[in-house]
């Protein structure tokens, strides 16, 4: 075994080690918190791994898209809605964790199942691939120019509506206590933000 | 070996790795263990702090969150451009300095609007 091949395997081995243990850490945490930064290291870990499957676009992608984007929407919204409640347990013991193993152990079979009936297609000889990036960057400035440009109005779009939305210009006739729901109470603001 | 030229990448995560945990760990060895109250409290800028640090935040926080979103996105379309640059040339330098400006028109919105201000 050369030492690239070594330090190959001994990346994904660490890899594999870090996603299992986020991912329980991100079901079994009790803060939500703590979750959601977990679930960040879930994203890294798997951008890690499409790394070491040659995928290096796909894992920028990953790290830009989820780490960045989704991970920093979903601790927003946390930090949003995040009240110290007392949530009651649904009253349905054993039914609820029947059904909790059932779809679990399904999901597992179904996963073991394809595992073990695809035909995984290994080419061991790849040497030197050309980056997909450059690839990429050219499809889209010749072929594919339209779409592209038109994902820059998508996403003005996007800015300006979400924009709109979180200004609250648009609310419909419901009076103030439409606001009150999501704007924080006054006295609360005494925690220093400066 | 699939991957080329990423063992910079490697070097440069085992160092980030290294330095947080010698940090912390040679403070955890060297520091006095004493234990007080002062232990528990949360660090905010050595003032004392009022109230806990949980708390909801303002919903206009949320608007920046979206707004580096967006832009976020914007990243992922222009990174091919810019690795690809070179072999490009000038009309797509044209064509990326359209979608840029067009993505611009959102901040200059969102700057007047006062999306970008603390208030």
């Amino acid at each position: 075994m050369k030492l690239s091949q070594g330090v190959e395997l001994v990346s994904l081995l660490v890899l594999t080690a870090m996603v299992v243990a986020a991912a329980m850490g991100v079901v079994l945490s009790p803060s939500i918190v703590y979750a959601a930064f977990l679930l960040g290291l879930v994203f890294l870990g798997i951008a890690g791994m499409y790394l070491l499957l040659n995928a290096d676009f796909v894992a920028a992608a990953q790290v830009l898209i989820y780490v960045g984007a989704v991970n920093v929407l979903i601790l927003f919204a946390i930090m949003l809605v995040n009240r110290r409640k007392v949530y009651r347990e649904v009253k349905l013991g054993a039914v609820r964790q029947l059904v909790a193993i059932a779809v679990c152990v399904s999901l597992f079979a179904l996963l073991l199942y394809t595992n073990l009936n695809t035909v995984w297609l290994l080419t061991p000889e790849v040497t030197a691939l050309p980056s997909g990036i450059v690839t990429l960057g050219q499809h889209f400035f010749n072929e594919y120019l339209l779409p592209f440009e038109l994902a820059s109005v998508l996403l003005l779009v996007a800015l300006i509506g979400a924009i709109i939305l979180a200004r609250r210009e648009f609310v419909p006739d419901r009076g103030e206590e439409n606001l009150e729901l999501v704007e924080r109470p006054k006295e609360l603001v005494a925690v220093k933000e400066e | 070996m699939v991957l080329q030229g990423y063992g910079y990448l490697l070097v440069f995560t085992l160092v980030c790795i290294l330095v947080p945990s010698l940090a912390l760990g040679l403070s955890w060895l060297l520091r006095p263990k004493a234990v007080g109250p002062g232990n528990f409290t949360t660090y905010e800028s050595g003032c004392e702090p009022i109230g806990g640090a949980w708390i909801q935040f303002n919903i206009r926080y949320y608007m920046f969150a979206l707004a580096f979103v967006i832009f976020d996105v914007e990243t992922v379309f222009l990174y091919p451009w810019a690795v690809a640059f070179n072999q490009l040339g000038l009309f797509a330098f044209i064509e990326a300095l359209i979608f840029i400006a067009i993505l611009v028109l959102g901040l200059v919105y969102a700057w007047r609007k006062g999306a970008l201000e603390w208030s």
